[in-house]
């Protein structure tokens, strides 16, 4: 009995030794991050928070009104305390400024190495917000090292994308217009009814929870339609491609002709009939096991291409139609509508680790762990010290990290901050080519396919973009440095209206089973539109996007 | 000093009820501060001060133009609506109880009343995603149509608008019925069992047993809670028409309560806005209660307030 007594009390002893060198260690310091583009509410775990605990001995709290409603930004702000590190939308902060949430960072910046690269994109913001040079309280999000005229990507943001084993076995159609674009799916719904599982397969399958998002009203499924016509939507306007506003419900603009569009392939009986009901996560899943035949998005193209379905040649690629003029943002070098900023109430030590970091993330290390993963498990490096992709379903497939970044998934401990300094788009210094995966050497000849090649005999062009260039069918808008105004409260109460209105009724106009019924159901969206006060908003929207628009007319200029 | 008795002991008793007279200050009293907020232009993170106020523009906003005022109608119709339904059919439940009680085999007595109980205990999220299986448009009562043949397209349950107040009474009556008949058949039990089986030895039939004896026996029940389903007409709740709304029968399916969330949850400048209908709402139950009251009054002799 007194032997095993001792043994406990020795046990003890290790025990309360062990947790006092523990203590002794530091404590990390914890840094709340007010995320808008968070995704995830809480803690930084997994790997990314072992990456930047072992650097700087800092944990990351994450806040993010995304999760847990809006009411957080203001309570929090009530309180004078937003959170130490900022990530807020542009047109926010403002206001932040007025109520003295955000600090000057004007004495430290200038000394953050990695983020300087950017100078001139952070001098121009600055100066926008507060009209002084030299004084600084934000830095942009996303920005790029090319040019504001430059466009990078080989695919653009929104462009029509057809499966192409299907477009071949419906002969490869010459696509003139929309409606030979409807026959062409029509013809790849004949063949193609089902999936491989035998669940149907649709060529629109339509969501809706998307509605009214990213600064345009109407329905997410038409506005990013527009675009193919040259034609974008800045909240309630439709900017046309000669510079000029129109307004949503002008019937020779974009917003009707897809809404027809739209309703066409609904009477054609091409349209999933579900769309309308579904959100985008039952899309998401009818796209990667193949229940849709029309893709728009460049990234949706995700859920399906993988290297083995595009040496099998059955991949998404971007099918010409002659009509078209497409709209494409340029490369954001501005950055995008986001921006990070420092709370006011960060002082002394905290602050200098807070820049330390903030630099460090801005750092090609920094950089590369955001956009690239993990060495070992996303990528390996090759000979010549380029990278290699490796496992490239880390992601998709949650792998485990190796050991010496600790335990768990990858996707569990990604950065959960969600949202990045430095653009993928940006040349690694690391490497000498860019961050994103798509443009490495090695990449591009482990995709360079029969599929491809015969994409490019075809269509005698590089790749989509080359080929918009060649037939003249790209329109490219510049970025520019420019904020929105935020909304007050009476256009706040206007827009969701008027939004809501557009929306119900564009839905109901994509399901009108005949041409007349559309027609008056148009009509009649027109009225209610209007009643609730659509011409205001819309006198609203063009005066504030005018300077954006000038802007773009003075780079284009040059 | 002497103090007395009398005085100490009501101060004893005052300080019995003195924790719910808390309860009610912080919990019923206290959220009505919020209604400040109906009266500024509200934008965070901009506190409310003597320069926000606005005084009643928000309620001005309303009634500012005949579409938008027939809008805040269209919501208040369908509220009335669908309260009116549930509110008809209330003796649904009570009948229904009647006739579980009148099953005489035990065990499946008990089977029905489980099963139709067990509904009111799934939240309304699972409730819409039985219907989207169900009855959405890939769902299994359209395959099942579509593969004997008898319609070549599917139906879109979910989408249409055509009686959406009766079948929204039908989910509600699935998920709340078994619940709600647990009150009567209690009241049930409650009644003498000698005067049902005298009436039995006078010849009464079943049918009119239940008729003489067991409906009228349990008629009170039923009336107080007819009474408080008045006090709750507006609060019909948001849930269902919240997971059941689309964009093609928002415009049947919107009451008071998802207006109000829909507008605040669209921007947290539209919390003004959506605050002052939400005061509409106080309004409108305020003079359902003194119409109520002074019906009880008018039937009853004396009113419940």
């Amino acid at each position: 009995m007194k032997r095993l007594l001792s043994v406990l009390l020795v046990c003890a002893m290790v025990l309360s030794m062990g947790l006092f060198s523990a203590l002794a260690e530091e404590a990390p310091l914890v840094i709340d991050v007010y995320d808008a583009a968070a995704n995830y509410n809480g803690t930084q775990s997994g790997w990314f928070a072992k990456v930047i605990k072992d650097r700087f001995n800092i944990e990351l709290n994450i806040i993010a009104p995304q999760v847990v409603g809006n009411e957080v930004f203001a309570t929090r702000a009530q309180s004078g305390n937003l959170g130490d590190l900022i990530v807020v939308d542009k047109k926010d902060m403002s206001d932040l400024l007025d109520a003295g949430l955000v600090r000057d960072i004007s004495d430290k910046l200038p000394e953050c190495e990695n983020i300087m690269k950017f100078k001139v994109q952070i001098d121009a913001y600055n100066k926008g917000l507060t009209g002084e040079d030299g004084v600084y309280y934000g830095i942009p999000s996303e920005m790029t090292d090319t040019s504001p005229t430059s466009i990078t990507d080989d695919v653009i943001y929104s462009s029509p994308m057809i499966r192409w084993d299907l477009y071949t076995e419906v002969g490869r159609p010459q696509l003139k217009n929309l409606d030979d674009l409807l026959d062409c799916l029509a013809a790849i719904h004949e063949i193609h009814p089902t999936n491989e599982d035998g669940d149907p397969a649709y060529p629109f399958t339509l969501w809706r929870d998307w509605d009214g998002n990213d600064n345009m009203i109407g329905i997410a499924n038409v506005v990013q339609l527009t675009t193919w016509y040259g034609e974008k939507l800045k909240q309630s306007a439709i900017l046309k491609p000669d510079n000029t506003f129109t307004t949503v419900y002008d019937r020779d603009a974009a917003y009707y002709k897809i809404t027809k569009f739209l309703n066409k392939a609904y009477q054609m009986g091409i349209v999933d009939p579900e769309s309308g009901e579904q959100p985008w996560d039952d899309v998401a899943n009818k796209l990667s096991t193949g229940r849709a035949d029309l893709m728009w998005y460049s990234w949706q193209t995700g859920f399906w291409n993988s290297v083995d379905r595009l040496n099998a040649g059955t991949g998404f690629i971007f099918i010409p139609v002659e009509d078209m003029n497409f709209y494409a943002d340029a490369d954001r070098y501005f950055g995008s509508d986001r921006m990070f900023g420092i709370g006011s109430q960060v002082e002394g030590e905290k602050y200098d680790r807070l820049m330390e970091f903030l630099d460090w993330y801005a750092s090609p290390e920094g950089a590369t762990f955001q956009h690239c993963g993990i060495e070992g498990l996303n990528y390996v490096v090759g000979d010549d010290g380029k990278f290699v992709p490796y496992k490239d379903n880390a992601l998709m497939d949650n792998l485990p990290v190796p050991e010496e970044y600790g335990e768990g998934g990858y996707n569990d401990g990604n950065n959960q901050i969600n949202q990045w300094i430095v653009s993928s788009l940006c040349v690694n210094d690391i490497t000498g080519e860019r961050f994103a995966q798509k443009y490495w050497q090695s990449y591009k000849d482990m995709t360079m396919t029969e599929m491809k090649k015969e994409w490019q005999e075809t269509f005698d062009a590089e790749d989509s973009v080359d080929y918009m260039k060649k037939h003249n069918q790209l329109l490219a808008s510049p970025s520019v440095d420019f904020t929105p105004r935020a909304d007050d409260n009476d256009i706040a109460a206007l827009r969701v209206d008027v939004n809501t209105q557009l929306c119900s009724y564009t839905w109901n106009l994509i399901f009108c089973e005949t041409d007349e019924d559309f027609e008056a159901m148009w009509d009649e969206m027109i009225e209610q539109l209007n009643g609730f006060g659509y011409e205001q908003l819309y006198a609203y929207d063009c005066e504030t996007y005018q300077p954006e628009v000038d802007a773009k007319i003075a780079v284009t200029a040059e | 000093m002497q103090i007395d008795p009398k005085k100490r002991r009501s101060y004893q008793e005052f300080l019995y009820i003195l924790p719910f007279i808390l309860l009610v200050a912080v919990f019923s009293y206290f959220p009505l501060y919020g209604w400040v907020y109906a009266f500024h232009d509200y934008q965070p993170p901009k506190p409310i001060g003597p320069e926000t106020f606005v005084g009643l523009k928000w309620f001005q906003y309303i009634v500012s133009n005949p579409v938008r005022t027939a809008d805040v109608l269209r919501v208040l119709r369908n509220t009335f609506a669908m309260s009116g339904i549930s509110l008809l059919f209330s003796w649904f439940p009570m009948i229904f109880a009647v006739f579980l009680n009148e099953i005489k085999c035990r065990p499946y007595q008990k089977f029905v009343q489980t099963v139709t109980t067990l509904p009111n205990f799934i939240s309304w999220v699972l409730v819409f995603s039985i219907a989207f299986n169900v009855f959405g448009s890939n769902g299994a009562v359209n395959s099942v149509l579509l593969d004997a043949g008898l319609i070549d397209k599917p139906i879109s349950f979910l989408k249409s608008k055509e009686h959406l107040w009766f079948k929204m009474w039908l989910w509600l009556t699935w998920k709340n019925a078994g619940w709600a008949a647990i009150m009567y058949l209690a009241a049930i039990t409650g009644i003498d069992e000698q005067m049902i089986e005298a009436a039995r030895v006078d010849g009464a039939t079943r049918m009119q047993i239940i008729r003489h004896i067991i409906i009228p026996s349990i008629l009170p029940t039923y009336f107080v809670i007819v009474m408080l389903n008045i006090a709750s007409f507006l609060n019909n709740g948001m849930e269902q028409y919240y997971v059941f709304q689309n964009d093609f029968n928002r415009k049947y399916i919107e009451v008071l309560d998802l207006y109000v969330y829909n507008y605040a949850r669209s921007s947290i400048k539209n919390y003004p806005l959506s605050t002052a209908i939400s005061m509409l709402k106080s309004i409108v139950s305020v003079a359902l209660l003194a119409g109520s009251n002074t019906v009880s009054k008018l039937i009853r002799g004396e009113g419940f307030i």
